[in-house]
Parts: C-alpha cells; structure tokens; sequence
C-alpha cells in the first residue's frame, strides 16, 4: 500500500499519476487474476456447493440446507472438531513457548549461530511425507527408536500409532517438531528488530535477563507473536497429510484420529459426496474465520505496537 | 489505518488458507490431424505401459490411419483426473475401469454402451472369459467395459521359515483346518520376530472365507447390508481367531509392519496375497528363492476365493466413439491379450491367455491363483462402497483388536451401513 504524506494537489496529477497507477495495476494484476481463478472463484464455488448434491462429475442438484443438517447429526463431525479443537490448543502454545525459546537461545552470541539456526529450520525445507515416514519408524512398536530408547530406562513402549489414546498425540508432537524452525525464524528476525538501546537502558536500571525479555522483549515482539499465533492456528486446524501418511487405515486408531480437513477429503475424493464435503470445508473456513476474529478482538489488550 | 490493513490481511490471509482446494485440468485432445484417428487410452500402472504399448504397435501396424497416444496417470490422482476430465468432456477415448468404479461411472453417464458393438465382432465373451468378470461390468444386461485382467488371492508362504520349525509345507489341498494346525506348529518355533500368518483387516483376505461360509456383505438385490447373517461373522471370526491364537501379530503391531513387509523381509510364514504380487516379489531377491504359493485353503467345502479385475471402458462422450469402440474390442482379441499376457505379470480376463500369467515364474505354483477361477465370487460393489469399506475396516478394527466382541461390532456396522444404502436408495 502506498501512502504518500505530502500528497501532489489535483491539478498537477496529471498523466505521470495516471500513468503510475496503470503501471501498478499491471504489477499486481497476475496475483490478483491467479488468487481471482484459483482461490476467489472455488472459494464461491464451493459455498454453492455446499447447498447442493454434487457428484464425482461435478453435476450439481441443490438441496437447500441439507448437507449441513447431516453434518450436524454426523457423529465423526462432532468428534473431528474436537480433534481439530485438541490439535489447536496443544499445537499453538507449544510450538510458540517452543519457538521462543529457540530463538532467543539463537539470538545471543552463542558458537555456531548459523549452524544452529539452519538445524532448526530444516524441517521447514523437508517434505512432510518424507518427515512422517521418518517419524513412522521412530514410532514403529518393535523396531522402533523410541521404544528402543525407553527400554533401556526399563519402559515399556506401545505400538503409538495403533493406540487410540496416544496416536493423535504422537502425531501432533512431529506436526510441533516440523513447526518450531519456521516461526523460530519469524520471532527471530522480528527480535533482531528491537534496539539494543532498550536492553542497555534496562540493564543501568538494574534489569536481569529474565526481566529484558518479559518486560522489553515480548512487548516489542507482541506484533510478531499474534501473526505466528494466527498463521499456527490455522496451520493446526488444517492438519491432514500427516495423520493421513503416519495412521494407515486398519489401525485401530484411526476412527479417532480423524480431523475435519480429514473428513472433507474423504467425502470429496473418497467416496465421491462433493456437496458434503463442501459443506464441511465452508464449516471449517468459519471457524477458522471465529476464532481469527476472536484474537483480533483480544489483541488490542496486549499487543503493542510501536509508534 | 495501518492496523486495518493489517486486519484485511489476515483476514483474506486465513480466507485463502481455508480454501485450498483442488483444480483439476485436462488435455485437449486434436481429432484427425493429418488424416489419421487420434485416439487415447489411460492407464493408472507404470509397470503396465510396456504391455500396453506393444498392443497398440500390433493394432496400428494392422490399423495405419489411427494413431494412439498412452496417458498414463499414477493410481492416486487416476480417479480424480478422469473425473475432471471426463467432466470437461476430454477423457481418454479408451480408459481402464475396475469395477468399484463403473456403476458409478455409468450412472455418470461417462461409460459407452458396448453390448451390440460387442456381440458385432468376433469376440464371443461367453466363450473367452469367466462369467462372473463379464457380469461386473453389467448394469441392466448392457456391458460396460472388456474384461481386461483378473487379481485373486493364494496363500504366499515361505519355505525357509516352514524348514526352521521342521513342519511341511502348505499344498493346493489344503483346509483351513490343515492351515490352522500347521500355524500351531509354527508358532514360537522360527526365531524371535516371526509369526505364523497374518490376519489383517483386509476385505480380500477375509471376503472368501465370508463366501465360502455362505455369507455376503451385501444383499442380493444390493439395497442393504448384511453384516448380522451368521454365516458373515462366521466367515470374520476365523480370521480374529488367528490372532486370538497368537498365530498372527495382534493388529496394532500389523499397524506398525504391514504383512506384506513381514512377508517381503521374510518374516512372516504365510499370508493371504494377490495374484498381482507376483512381479514384487518376484523382483525382491531377498526372498524370491524361499517363497511359492499355494491355493487360498478351501473352507467349508469350498475352493473361496474372490476376483477383483479390471477392464477397458470407452468414452461416451469421445470424439472417435467408433473408433475407441474398434480399440477397445481387440484389445480383447486372443492376439491382443497374448501379448499382454506375455509382457506383463497380470492374469489375463480371456481364458485362454491365462498360461502366460502361469508360466510367469516357473519355479512358483502360480496356477494356484486361476485353478478355481470359475468358482470365484466377484468382488462385491455398489455406488457406496468406497464409503461403505471405510467404515467396515474402522468397525472390524474393534473386533480384530479385541475392544468388542465381532457381534457386538457387527450389529453397530449394520445399523451404520444402513444408513448409507439408505442415502444411497434415496437417490
């Protein structure tokens, strides 16, 4: 967005104004026409479908409000917005507290740095598939690493992935791990922002480290912090590929494991019910779009923005 | 101002991330360049193009004026890339189909009528191919697609596990009973890690012994399911009692290692299999040299056994539909399916080709997969199934694992499946 502070009276504008602002729209114009295709038009689309029967062929017959009352009563609904619910309050403190920590660790003159930092972030870089096959071994009963490791400490390990009480759980731990690096580098580049003369100033008033970051640090990042907050939440209300790649269907805790991204690709390409899945998908996109609002509404209580 | 901004930013940020869907798109195809028939065919197996191929260089050598181009499409985009661009009216002229898919496809209105085509030419299906594979492709008494291939299940076993615990290996004559008391001897006589048989939740392994009890999964007239028939559960319950009996790893641990990555790293004795792993293992050195087959156990008197298949289908709304009808027809004929047979590890549709599939690794017993093809059971399908499988596996799981008794879990699975031909019937 541009904003111009000393804005050119009218009568000069002119053709050079006019001609600036043809140039911009040309500029953005391949974004907006490829997120008009791809994103605008299926994103109506799929509303529309949501109040009709579609099958595989895209033949659409309305059904008015059909699809949601099924959704309603459906069982696995209720049980797919707890997990994508579970999924969300674990996934976004965790992987903040997490990221936090790694990059304050990573911000302060430690050997190394860069080393470090590109450790942390390789699993952003990595296929997810490729993590959860690796993760899938690391779980696996009887040749796994961690029931390995746990026996030498005389524990006796579980087939994680078959367990209905663990399964979801192991699963959200990798999907922590995959995220850490990729908001560590966010937090990170936003903790480079803040001026060393703040921690100086802190410091000749008598200020700890501990206090520099709570009172000085989080503050200043607060910005950063509620965009990671939002991007995560959306992230972990959207887990898929890795519950579909890490739970192999026969295992008897996939029927408990499912999320709703999970249920909308079922119906979609599985069984063929693409109006269900659209309604699902458009229940999925409000939630989502609720509790965006909500931190928009909280966050005029602790973010804090520099002036 | 600035905060605002940032406000719609996120908003249509989170809007977009939401909304990833799909887009699927289709080639266009050019019809008669050059005077020539340009036709397509699609196919979802790499390991199949080669065969195909060679049938097409046959069929152009002997048809000058049609050239044929092969798309090839992986199995987990095939459907959904067909669906797209059947829709968008450029599907491939000549395509495969299974049979879990052609009701659907016909109700699509996606599939050519081949009845009268078919019984035009030469190809006598009566003759040629097993009934109960031209049946699958029937709706209505029309024919919807050529019998291609069938895949049906033997039991795999591994000779050098067999040696270790001193019992004899498995023969075609075999009954279930003759498997269970070889499985006694098995156990906890092959080494740490090895495990007589498995009994995973899998409709193929367990579908015969279903059959062969006298039951089914689906009524007659494929309106309702009949999980509750006793003679169903019956045909169920021998497979959770492998693993109740400690012959199979219990399913949590078949979750962590599938049977067939026991089997292919030889740890594993026996397991339920289809004819369609011939080429993998055949390719795994590993264990090539100690593994054969033998005939799925006949179960109460029966030879069960279930064939699954597909077939050639033709494009309704094909440009060439005459000419895909032709392609589609010889790619039927004893010429075209010998060289199907003779480039590929898949037992062929016609009858009469099946020996090539036989003679694929001499020193394995591969008859065993066509010896009672005749008194095979089809796959059972219906427009639902996708659907329908999903939860049969979830219930089963419960029953397999010992959560819940199988009577339990299968009156829950009838009355939840139930529902589904109900939604289904409605249409």
């Amino acid at each position: 967005m541009i904003q111009r502070k000393n804005a050119i009276p009218k009568t000069k504008m002119g053709k050079r104004r006019q001609k600036e602002e043809i140039a911009g729209y040309l500029f953005i114009a391949p974004v907006v026409i490829g997120l008009g295709i791809f994103y605008l038009f299926p994103f109506v689309q799929n509303i529309w479908f949501g109040f009709n029967e579609v099958n595989q062929f895209n033949v659409a017959k309305f059904c008015g409000i059909e699809n949601y009352i099924r959704l309603f009563k459906d069982k696995d609904f209720v049980m797919a917005v707890t997990n994508s619910l579970k999924a969300m309050v674990i996934i976004v403190p965790s992987v903040l507290a997490l990221s936090l920590l790694v990059a304050s660790l990573l911000n302060t003159k430690i050997k190394g740095k860069s080393f470090y930092r590109t450790l942390y972030f390789l699993p952003a870089v990595t296929m997810s598939v490729a993590i959860a096959m690796v993760w899938k071994w690391i779980y696996n009963g009887e040749y796994g690493i961690l029931n390995t490791v746990l026996g030498v400490f005389g524990i006796e390990g579980k087939n994680w992935l078959a367990d209905p009480k663990y399964a979801f759980l192991m699963v959200l731990i990798v999907e922590i791990w995959m995220s850490v690096g990729y908001n560590m580098i966010i937090l990170l580049a936003g903790m480079q922002g803040i001026s060393k003369s703040y921690y100086e100033a802190a410091i000749i008033d008598g200020a700890g480290p501990i206090a520099c970051f709570f009172k000085i640090t989080i503050p200043i990042l607060s910005p950063t912090i509620l965009f990671v907050m939002i991007t995560l939440m959306i992230g972990s209300f959207q887990i898929f590929d890795t519950i579909f790649m890490m739970i192999p269907k026969g295992s008897p805790a996939l029927a408990e494991s499912k999320t709703l991204v999970m249920m909308f690709y079922q119906n979609a390409f599985e069984y063929g019910q693409k109006g269900y899945a659209a309604a699902i998908s458009t229940v999925i996109f409000l939630i989502v779009m609720l509790i965006t609002a909500i931190q928009f509404a909280l966050q005029k209580k602790w973010v804090h923005y520099e002036e | 101002m600035k905060k605002r901004m940032k406000k719609l930013m996120a908003l249509t940020l989170a809007l977009v991330m939401s909304t990833g869907v799909m887009a699927g798109c289709g080639k266009g195809k050019e019809a008669d360049a050059g005077g020539k028939t340009k036709l397509s065919v699609g196919l979802w197996d790499s390991d199949q193009k080669e065969a195909l191929e060679a049938m097409i260089d046959a069929y152009t050598k002997e048809n000058p004026d049609v050239s044929v181009e092969i798309q090839l499409t992986p199995w987990k985009d095939y459907w959904t890339k067909l669906e797209a661009s059947a829709t968008g009216g450029v599907a491939p002229d000549v395509f495969w189909i299974n049979t879990f898919h052609t009701e659907l496809y016909q109700e699509g209105g996606i599939l050519a009528d081949l009845t009268e085509e078919v019984e035009k030419s030469d190809l006598d299906l009566d003759a040629n191919y097993e009934k109960t594979l031209v049946d699958s492709y029937k709706i209505d008494e029309k024919l919807y697609a050529i019998p291609k291939d069938v895949g049906t299940v033997g039991l795999w076993y591994n000779k050098e596990l067999f040696d270790k615990a001193g019992v004899e290996y498995p023969t075609d004559d075999w009954t279930w009973d003759d498997m269970l008391q070889a499985a006694e001897k098995l156990k906890g006589n092959m080494g740490e890690g090895n495990y007589a048989i498995a009994a995973p939740v899998n409709a193929e392994a367990y579908n015969p012994t279903i059959f062969a009890a006298g039951g089914n999964i689906i009524s007659e007239d494929k309106t309702a399911p009949t999980y509750t028939m006793p003679e169903t559960m019956e045909g169920v319950q021998c497979w959770i009692d492998l693993i109740e009996k400690g012959y199979s790893p219990t399913i949590e641990e078949l979750t962590d290692s599938e049977p067939d990555a026991r089997f292919q790293s030889g740890h594993l004795a026996m397991l339920v299999g289809g004819s369609y792993m011939t080429t993998q293992y055949s390719e795994n050195e590993e264990i090539k040299e100690k593994i054969d087959v033998v005939e799925y156990p006949s179960y109460n008197g029966k030879e069960p056994n279930q064939a699954g298949g597909l077939g050639y289908a033709v494009f309704e709304n094909s440009k060439q539909k005459d000419a895909a009808m032709d392609l589609a027809i010889w790619l039927g004929s004893e010429e075209a399916m010998t060289i199907q047979g003779q480039n590929s590890s898949v037992i062929t549709a016609r009858t009469d080709t099946q020996k090539y599939f036989t003679e694929k690794v001499p020193e394995w017993n591969l008859a065993a997969f066509v010896n009672h093809l005749d008194e095979a059971t089809a796959m059972p399908y219906c427009k639902s199934m996708a659907e329908l499988r999903t939860l049969e596996s979830e219930k089963y799981t419960e029953a397999f694992s010992g959560q819940k008794t199988l009577e339990e879990v299968s009156e829950e699975l009838q009355a939840e499946a139930q529902e589904i031909y109900d939604r289904m019937n409605e249409k």
